[in-house]
C-alpha cells in the first residue's frame, strides 16, 4: 500500500499530507531523498530507494516547477505499486488548480485525493484483470508475471501519449474496442508463445505496451465520468500528460496527426498501411522541428541572412514570434523547447571532457527542474538553461562537508591519535608525488608528518618515497632558514620519518605498524602510500579493502588524473563498489575525498573534476598542478564552472 | 523574389516613418515638451525611490545548519504557526510582511523582508546574494542536537563572521538557540561557550593556511587572546527560541531593533 503522499514547496513547507495514510514513516525518507537525490542533481532518475533499519521504501516524485511544488509518494519497496506514477500525475494536475501561494491549509484536498486514489487503484486492478483474461495464471508463474507487469507499466508510460493522440483523432469508443481486441489477440499470442519457451521478447513487449495504452483510455473514461469536465479534462490531459515522461520518440508520436499504433505485428492489413503513413508523416514533421530549432537558436544569424532564405515567409514568422516570445515571456517551458538548448549544452560539456553519462544525467536533471516553468521576459531559452545548469554545477562542486584538513588534524591531535590519510588510485596517476606535496604543505603548518611506504609491490616505490622524504627535509631547511633562526628546535621537528618494511610484505600490516610507530614517536599525520591498482583487479582491490578495514583511516583520498575522460566514472564507481563489497565490515569506508592530479596539463578540459565529484559525491580536496612541491591548490569552484560553460 | 519582398518591406517601413512624422508635427509643441518633461520626471522619481530603498536595508537573513528549524521560524514570524511541519528546503523562502505578532497593532507598521536561506551545504553560495541588503543575520542553532553538529555549526558561523561585507557593514548577528522547549536542550550560555571555543580553534587553523586557500577576508578577534564574541566588530548576541511552540519573542525583538517599525 501507499505509505504516504506529501505535497511541499521547494522552500520546504509541507502543504498537504494524506491523513488516512497517516502511519508514521520510519526514519526520515523525505529529507534523505531531498539531500541525497534532489540536491545532488539526480532528480532526473525515476525513483529513489530509501533504506533504514526496519524500513525499505521506494520514493517517487514529480515537480511542478512553475509553482515550485514537489509531490512525493512513499511506498514499501516489496510492493510494486503500479499506479504511483499516474497517481502523482493526477494529484499534481488537481492540486495545481487549487494551489494559492498564500494558502497553507488544504483540507478540502482530502476528498479529491481519495477519489484520485480510487481511480488509480481501479485502473491498476483493471490492468491486472486484463492480464488475467489474456493469460490464465498458474501459480508457479506468479513471479514471472510480476516481472511482466513491471515492464508493462513502463511500456504503458511510454506509450501513453500515443494512446492519447489516437484519442484526439478518432472516436473514443471505436478505439477502445479495437484496443481491447488487440490486447486480446496479442495476449493469446503471447500466452501461446510463452508456453513452449520464454523466447519471443517482442511478443512480450507488445502485450505490455498494448495493455498500457488501453488502460490510459480507460482512465480517461473514468475521469470524464467523475469530474464532469469532459472537454477540458481530455484536452488538458492530452496537453499535459506527454509533458512529464517523454522519451524523444514520444514527442514525435504526439505530433503525428493520425492514430499511431505501435504494434507492427498486427496482422490486419489496414493497420499496416496506416503505420506506413504515420512513419512518413513523422519524417516530415521532424524536419520542420529542425527548422524551428535553428530559428529559435540563432536569432542574430538570421537577422543577417533573412533576405537570402528561400522560405522567407515561415522564417520571418519564426523570427517575429520568437522575438515576441522573448519580450512577452513564453507561457510555459516544455520539454521540446528545452531540448535543443540542452543538447547544445551537453555537447559543450562533453567537449570539456565531462563523461557522457554524467552530462546526460545533468541535462535530464536540469530539464526536470525547468519543465513547466515560466520563461521570464527578455530572456531566451538557451540563457535560461545555461543559468540553471550553472547553478546545478556550483551546487555539485560545492563540498558537502568541511574539507578543512588542518582542523581535522588538530582535532585528532587533541585525542592523541595520529591522523591517517590513505592515498588510493590506479597506476601512474601520481599518488607518491602528490603525497609528497601534501606532506610539504602539512609541514609548513608545523604538523609532524610520517610517511608509510605501503607500496610493497612495484620496485623502486619505497626508494622513491625515501628520496622525497630526504628532499623535503633539505627543502624546508634551506628554504625556511629565516623561520628557523628563532628557535633551534624546529629543525629537529621538521624531519620526515619514513616507515618501510621493504617489499613483498602485506601492506595492511605495514600500515598498521606505521600507525603504531607514529603514535609512539608523536607524529600528527601518517600519509599511507599504496600501490596503484586497476579498478577491475579483484585481488588487489581486496587487499586495499583489507588495508582500509584494518587501519580505519581518517581520510581515504582517491588520486585521479584530470586527463581522464569517460573512465573517471568507471574508476570511481568501481573503487567505491569494491571497497563496499569486499570489506569484511558491515559499514564499509568509502572514498572521502579526491585529489586531482596533472591539472596543469589539461587546458580547459576540466570535466574530469565534475565527473568524479558527481559519481562519488566526495569533494575535490586538492588539485595537483605542477612539478614542484608547492604546486598543490584548492579547487576554485567558480572558475571551474565558468570554464565548463565557456 | 526574395529581394522584392525585402524591398516591399522597406517601402512600408518608410511609409510608416513618414506617417509618424506627420503625426508628431500635428501635435502642438507645448504638449510635446510637457510629455517629455513628464517622462523625465517619472524616471527621476523612480531613480530616487530606488536610491532611497538601497540606503535602508530591511532584510533579516535566517541562516544555520540544515535541520535547525529556520523554515519553521520563518513561518512562525509570518503566520504565527508552523503549519504541518517542514522538510529540507531546496530554495530560499522570502517574504515581505508585517510580523504576525504585530498584525493587531494600531498605526502603520513597516513590513520586514525576511529570507530563510537553506542550510544544506551545497546551497550555501546562495547566502552571499542576500548580504548586501541585510540589516541583521540570525544564525539558528539546534540546541537539542548541538554537540554532534557543533563543529559544522561553528565553521559555518566562522565563515559568516569573517565575510568582508559582514565585517565592513557591521551587520549584527543573533545566535538563536532553537528547540529550547525540549527538556534535554542545552542552555544558550553553554552553546555560546562551545561556539567560542570552536571558533578559537578554527581561527588557529585557518589563519595559518597558505595563500592558496585564503577564502576568508578578515581575521576574527584579537590575536593572542581567547576568542569571545564580544571581540567582533559587529554585535553578536545570543537568544533562545522555540519554533514549534512559537516562543520567538526575543527574535522579534531583534528584528524590530534593526528594522525600525
Amino acid at each position: 500500500m501507499l505509505e504516504q503522499l506529501l505535497i511541499f514547496t521547494r522552500g520546504g513547507l509541507i502543504l498537504w499530507t494524506c491523513k488516512e495514510l497517516g502511519n508514521a514513516l520510519k526514519g526520515s525518507p523525505i529529507d534523505t531523498l531531498i539531500r541525497s537525490c534532489l540536491l545532488e542533481e539526480r532528480s532526473g532518475a525515476a525513483s529513489y530507494n530509501y533504506d533504514a533499519p526496519g524500513a525499505a521504501y521506494t520514493l517517487k516524485w514529480t515537480f511542478h516547477n512553475d509553482l515550485g511544488l514537489v509531490f512525493v509518494a512513499v511506498y514499501q519497496r516489496i510492493l510494486h505499486l503500479l499506479y504511483v506514477d499516474d497517481l502523482l500525475a493526477m494529484v499534481k494536475r488537481e492540486f495545481s488548480e487549487i494551489y494559492d501561494p498564500k494558502r497553507t491549509l488544504y483540507h478540502d484536498f482530502d476528498d479529491v485525493f481519495q477519489q484520485l486514489r480510487k481511480e488509480a487503484e481501479a485502473r491498476a486492478e483493471e490492468m491486472k484483470k486484463s492480464k488475467q483474461v489474456s493469460q490464465p495464471i498458474s501459480n508457479n508463474m506468479g513471479k514471472k508475471q510480476g516481472q511482466v507487469q513491471k515492464s508493462g507499466i513502463q511500456g504503458g508510460n511510454k506509450k501513453k501519449s500515443s494512446g492519447e493522440s489516437g484519442n484526439d483523432g478518432e472516436d473514443g469508443e471505436n478505439l477502445k474496442g479495437r484496443k481491447i481486441e488487440n490486447g486480446h489477440t496479442n495476449g493469446k499470442n503471447f500466452a501461446a508463445d510463452r508456453l513452449p519457451s520464454m523466447g519471443n521478447v517482442n511478443g512480450k513487449e507488445n502485450v505490455s505496451s498494448n495493455n498500457g495504452a488501453f488502460d490510459v483510455n480507460k482512465l480517461q473514461k473514468l475521469r470524464a465520468k467523475g469530474s464532469k469536465k469532459v472537454d477540458t479534462v481530455t484536452n488538458k490531459s492530452s496537453k499535459e500528460e506527454p509533458k512529464k515522461k517523454v522519451t524523444k520518440k514520444n514527442r514525435v508520436w504526439d505530433d503525428s496527426p493520425k492514430e499511431s499504433k505501435l504494434d507492427f505485428t498486427d496482422p490486419v492489413g489496414e493497420n499496416g498501411d496506416e503505420n506506413m503513413v504515420v512513419v512518413a508523416a513523422d519524417e516530415g514533421e521532424s524536419m520542420m522541428d529542425k527548422d524551428e530549432i535553428v530559428s529559435s537558436d540563432s536569432e542574430t544569424e538570421e537577422e543577417e541572412d533573412a533576405g537570402k532564405d528561400s522560405k522567407i515567409e515561415t522564417k520571418k514568422k519564426g523570427w517575429f514570434s520568437s522575438m515576441f516570445e522573448s519580450i512577452a515571456g513564453k507561457a510555459n517551458l516544455e520539454k521540446a523547447d528545452l531540448e535543443p538548448a540542452l543538447k547544445a549544452l551537453k555537447d559543450r560539456l562533453m567537449t570539456k571532457n565531462v563523461a557522457e553519462e554524467i552530462a546526460e544525467k545533468l541535462c535530464e536533471s536540469v530539464a526536470a527542474s525547468l519543465e513547466g516553468k515560466k520563461l521570464a521576459s527578455f530572456t531566451r531559452i538557451s540563457s535560461t538553461v545555461q543559468a540553471a545548469m550553472e547553478e546545478a554545477l556550483v551546487r555539485i562542486l560545492t563540498p558537502r562537508r568541511s574539507i578543512d584538513i588542518l582542523r581535522d588534524v588538530h582535532a585528532a591531535k587533541e585525542q592523541r591519535k595520529p591522523y591517517v590519510v590513505v592515498f588510493v588510485g590506479v597506476n601512474g596517476v601520481g599518488k607518491s608525488t602528490n603525497l609528497a606535496k601534501v606532506a610539504y604543505w602539512l609541514q609548513q603548518h608545523d604538523i609532524k608528518v610520517m610517511m608509510a611506504a605501503c607500496d610493497t609491490f612495484r620496485s623502486g616505490a619505497v626508494e622513491q618515497l625515501r628520496t622525497h622524504a630526504r628532499r623535503l627535509q633539505s627543502h624546508v631547511r634551506s628554504g625556511g632558514i629565516s623561520l628557523v633562526k628563532n628557535c633551534a628546535f624546529t629543525v629537529e621537528f621538521i624531519e620526515i620519518p619514513i616507515f618501510e618494511k621493504g617489499y613483498e610484505k602485506d601492506p595492511a600490516i605495514v600500515a598498521k605498524e606505521a600507525i603504531q610507530e607514529a603514535t609512539r614517536n608523536g607524529s600528527d599525520v601518517v600519509l599511507v602510500d599504496t600501490a596503484g591498482r586497476m579498478q577491475d583487479n579483484e585481488p588487489l582491490m581486496r587487499a586495499l579493502s583489507k588495508l582500509i578495514y584494518l587501519n580505519s583511516p581518517d581520510l581515504v583520498l582517491f588520486v585521479g588524473e584530470a586527463l581522464v575522460g569517460n573512465d573517471a566514472v568507471d574508476q570511481l564507481m568501481k573503487f567505491n563498489q569494491k571497497l563496499a563489497d569486499l570489506s569484511p565490515s558491515t559499514n564499509p569506508r568509502l572514498i572521502d575525498g579526491i585529489l586531482l592530479t596533472k591539472f596543469d596539463t589539461i587546458d580547459d578540459k576540466v570535466g574530469a573534476a565534475l565527473s568524479m565529484v558527481y559519481v562519488s559525491g566526495a569533494p575535490v580536496m586538492f588539485v595537483g598542478c605542477g612539478q614542484s612541491y608547492t604546486d598543490l591548490k584548492k579547487l576554485n569552484v567558480k572558475s571551474i564552472v565558468k570554464t565548463l560553460l565557456k | 523574389m526574395e529581394k522584392d519582398g525585402f524591398e516591399q518591406l522597406k517601402h512600408q517601413v518608410e511609409e510608416w516613418v513618414r506617417e509618424a512624422e506627420k503625426l508628431v508635427h500635428q501635435i502642438p509643441q507645448t504638449q510635446l515638451y510637457a510629455a517629455i518633461g513628464v517622462v523625465l520626471l517619472t524616471i527621476f522619481f523612480f531613480l530616487l525611490v530606488r536610491l532611497f530603498k538601497r540606503a535602508k536595508p530591511n532584510t533579516i537573513v535566517l541562516t544555520g545548519l540544515s535541520g535547525s528549524g529556520k523554515t519553521v521560524i520563518f513561518y512562525q514570524l509570518r503566520d504565527g504557526s508552523s503549519h504541518q511541519g517542514t522538510v529540507t528546503s531546496m530554495e530560499p523562502n522570502e517574504g515581505t510582511f508585517v510580523l504576525h505578532s504585530e498584525i493587531n497593532k494600531k498605526g502603520k507598521i513597516k513590513p520586514v523582508h525576511i529570507v530563510d536561506v537553506p542550510g544544506h551545504s551545497r546551497l550555501r553560495p546562495k547566502l552571499d546574494e542576500f548580504f548586501p541588503q541585510a540589516a541583521g543575520i540570525v544564525f539558528v542553532v539546534d540546541a537539542l542536537e548541538f554537540l554532534p553538529n557543533c563543529r559544522a555549526a561553528s565553521e559555518y558561523l566562522y565563515d559568516i563572521l569573517t565575510k568582508a561585507i559582514v565585517v565592513r557593514k557591521k551587520i549584527p548577528v543573533l545566535i538563536l538557540c532553537n528547540k529550547v522547549d525540549k527538556v534535554t536542550a542545552h542552555t544558550k550560555e553553554f552553546i555560546r561557550k562551545q561556539l567560542e571555543k570552536e571558533i578559537d580553534k578554527l581561527r588557529a587553523s585557518r589563519t595559518a593556511v597558505s595563500e592558496a586557500d585564503v577564502a576568508n577576508e578578515y581575521s576574527l578577534g584579537v590575536p593572542g587572546e581567547v576568542f569571545a564574541f564580544s571581540q567582533c566588530q559587529n554585535k553578536v548576541t545570543v537568544a533562545d527560541a522555540s519554533g514549534l511552540t512559537g516562543e520567538i519573542s526575543q527574535l522579534e525583538q531583534f528584528v524590530r531593533e534593526h528594522v525600525k517599525a
